[in-house]
């Protein structure tokens, strides 16, 4: 043991894995330097799989996309558009310009998922915007059907994804038939089937199948009325017997390629007041 | 004309590397088999050190380590450490113990690799707080396992022929 550790080769270990040591206790406690030569590392990795996202798609969304581009072509054939520069663009942003119109306070950046790694639980991914277009932590990540998840961190070109599939996922949440209110989460035991739980809600709510549950804007994370899913059951807890509700987002978590990200909105950070609690 | 090789074969690894990251991480280039995509890093940096001595096999797990951790994360951490160590040892008990065979290195691979990603959900999955364990280790986990101990019998026939190849003997 004392031959091993005067080897040279045992020295090399114990320094390398020193200063890994020093590196990431930099890296964690967000040292300038630590942070900009990750984030460079990052970029220029994101920068390859990016690419490679881009020109690698199933039949099915080729198919989609060339019936998509079919229905705008015609359109702005008219209009003489430079159709080939602004199509994707267009396509893209289309999808959100209602929510925009609706609540002109959103600040919306529109942002593709450039890496879905192995070793993250509950489908989070990468997406190719980060903290140089606006985008900051806990910033709710949208589609058109609803709320997706929220950046759980950030580097200056890339944010990661948490989705609504995830425990870590927590929002205020209302049915907005029965006005009952709870708490949206992620289960371990849902997430492969695309589903999330409506969890403390009162036992007398009057939450039923097929009612669609919006967040209920307190907390100041989401803002209200943000469609988190629809109801497919309800349940009751078999440990603590307690009722809660499966719901299912309307979009695929899974296969999700363009999302947007709700940088601003009039009550972000906003508590609600005691009376109002 | 030896560090003329060893250069290459370095270069090799590296870009290996490089290239099972992008297949790692890319969306829709890797089939998924029961939901669940391999880690080919580990088995990567597992079968590069059973093939070199134990500096060179350490740098090469610490840089798959780095890889799987930044591949996500915003900085180092499990995967570099676990990598950076086990590859160091691997390549010692290996030149002084083993011969490079598929059996050795099949078992290594699978006791390696099975307890690296059962490390991982102990730590990010169970310690976490995420709930209802042992059904997601059976979801999720399990086939993971399966799926990258199965691509480390191609990585292992893969750096045993660029060691082979790219050396001066």
């Amino acid at each position: 043991m004392k031959d091993f550790f005067n080897s040279k080769s045992a020295k090399i270990l114990i320094a390398t894995l020193a200063v890994l040591i020093v590196i990431s206790i930099l890296g964690a406690t967000g040292n300038p330097w630590v942070s900009s030569a990750f984030n460079f590392f990052s970029k220029g990795l994101s920068s390859v799989t990016s690419k490679l996202t881009e020109e690698h798609k199933s039949y099915e969304q080729l198919q989609a996309e060339n019936e998509k581009l079919r229905s705008e072509a015609a359109d702005l054939r008219t209009q003489l558009v430079d159709y080939y520069d602004l199509k994707s663009e267009n396509a893209r942003l289309w999808k959100y310009y209602k929510l925009k119109k609706t609540h002109p306070d959103y600040e919306l950046m529109p942002s593709s998922v450039i890496r879905r790694d192995t070793s993250e639980d509950f489908y989070g991914f990468t997406i190719d915007a980060g903290s140089s277009v606006g985008i900051s932590k806990l910033d709710p990540v949208l589609t058109e059907n609803g709320v997706i998840g929220f950046i759980s961190s950030v580097s200056s070109a890339t944010a990661k994804v948490t989705t609504i599939l995830s425990p870590d996922f927590q929002a205020g949440a209302i049915d907005k038939k029965s006005g009952d209110s709870g708490v949206v989460t992620g289960s371990a035991m849902l997430e492969s089937e695309n589903r999330s739980q409506f969890t403390k809600i009162d036992a007398n709510s009057k939450v039923k199948k097929g009612d669609v549950i919006v967040s209920s804007g307190i907390g100041g994370v989401y803002p209200a009325d943000l469609i988190l899913g629809k109801v497919t059951s309800i349940k009751y807890d078999e440990y603590d017997a307690t009722k809660y509700a499966e719901i299912k987002s309307y979009e695929n978590i899974k296969t999700v390629t363009d999302v947007v990200v709700l940088t601003s909105f009039k009550s972000k950070g906003e508590l609600p007041d005691k009376e109002a609690r | 004309m030896e560090r003329r090789y060893t250069a290459f074969r370095y270069i090799a690894y590296s870009l290996e590397l490089l290239l099972l990251f992008i297949l790692q991480t890319t969306p829709r280039l890797m089939p998924e088999i029961f939901g669940s995509k391999p880690l080919l890093l580990l088995p990567a940096a597992l079968t590069i050190s059973y093939v070199e001595s134990e500096i060179p096999a350490m740098f090469f797990g610490m840089a798959s380590g780095i890889l799987l951790d930044l591949g996500y994360g915003d900085n180092i951490g499990f995967f570099t450490f676990a990598l950076t160590i086990s590859c160091f040892f691997i390549s010692v008990i290996f030149r002084d113990n083993f011969v490079v065979s598929f059996l050795n290195a099949t078992a290594f691979n699978s006791i390696f690799c099975a307890g690296l990603i059962f490390l991982y959900f102990l730590f990010f999955h169970v310690f976490a707080g995420k709930g209802s364990s042992l059904y997601y280790f059976f979801a999720h986990y399990f086939s993971r396992i399966i799926y990258t101990i199965l691509t480390g019998i191609l990585l292992y026939y893969l750096n045993k022929y660029l060691s082979r190849s790219l050396r001066d003997n």
